[in-house]
């Protein structure tokens, strides 16, 4: 990639890099995790480069406390299913 | 319903919109309900038939963008954090006033990384789900929501720098894992 921010990096921490979201999503082997968590503990710099995006990934989280439906959505879906049938 | 409501808004970005597909999602569900299967996830099955109300709504298909280098935009992230790190801003995210700007950051991400980012960050879907709900392949799912999330923290970079932030961690290490 031209213009990269990133130094050359050790092979432990180039999978860190590359693998970070794959690893807080629980998307890696069990061994693969247990690899990088081996390394993330003695690793300072990994270590906090994994919370920056553990810390995005809750940031973005908090979204779906955002309101929901309306009361009138609420009566207006319950009324097209009484239309259909629906009885409750 | 509050649930489905916000997946619909994600989707047509207007409340309106969204009421409008809200209400043919449930509509649907109702008269093919026995397409149900009893102990599988009904919201999933919900958020697969809003999406495809959406899809319905709309007169023309959305432009669709695949990625090919799913890695770029993994190493796209370590350079988001090399320039946090850089300009001091390592502790942007967990600010509690970044909330507003992360909304509109996500709002305003291009499809389909938003619908994507959206289904498994905030609705808590896992890949598996959200491919089932948007009808593509785990491999997929993981280069939208790997671009997505690059994308937004490209532009809360961007507003930290816009508003001047203030620098509240000195940067001691100046490398990047």
């Amino acid at each position: 990639m031209s213009g990269s921010k990133i130094p050359p990096l050790p092979p432990e921490c180039l999978e860190v890099l590359k693998h970070v979201w794959d690893y807080l999503d629980d998307q890696l082997t069990d061994e693969t995790t247990a690899r990088l968590r081996a390394h993330l503990d003695k690793c300072q710099q990994c270590f906090q480069y994994t919370s920056f995006q553990k810390n995005f990934l809750e940031a973005v989280g908090t979204l779906q406390l955002r309101p929901g439906a309306s009361p009138e959505l609420r009566d207006k879906v319950l009324g097209s299913l009484r239309q259909e049938g629906f009885a409750r | 319903m509050d649930d489905v409501y916000r997946f619909a808004l994600s989707l047509t970005r207007d409340p309106s919109d969204a009421d409008d597909v809200v209400q043919e999602t449930y509509l649907r569900a109702y008269r093919s309900w026995h397409t149900f299967a009893p102990g599988s996830d009904c919201r999933r099955w919900l958020f697969t038939i809003c999406r495809n109300a959406f899809l319905r709504s709309l007169e023309r298909e959305h432009p669709t963008v695949e990625l090919d280098d799913v890695e770029r935009d993994v190493i796209g992230a370590g350079e988001v954090y090399a320039a946090a790190l850089e300009e001091g801003y390592t502790g942007l995210f967990a600010r509690a006033d970044v909330g507003p700007a992360i909304d509109r950051a996500v709002r305003e991400l291009p499809e389909p990384f938003r619908t994507t980012l959206l289904l498994v960050d905030v609705q808590d879907q896992s890949y598996e789900s959200a491919a089932a709900i948007l009808g593509v392949p785990i491999g997929t799912i993981r280069s939208r929501l790997f671009r997505g999330r690059r994308l937004v923290q490209e532009r809360l970079l961007e507003h930290a720098r816009d508003l001047g932030l203030a620098r509240r961690e000195s940067p001691e290490a100046r490398e990047t894992p």
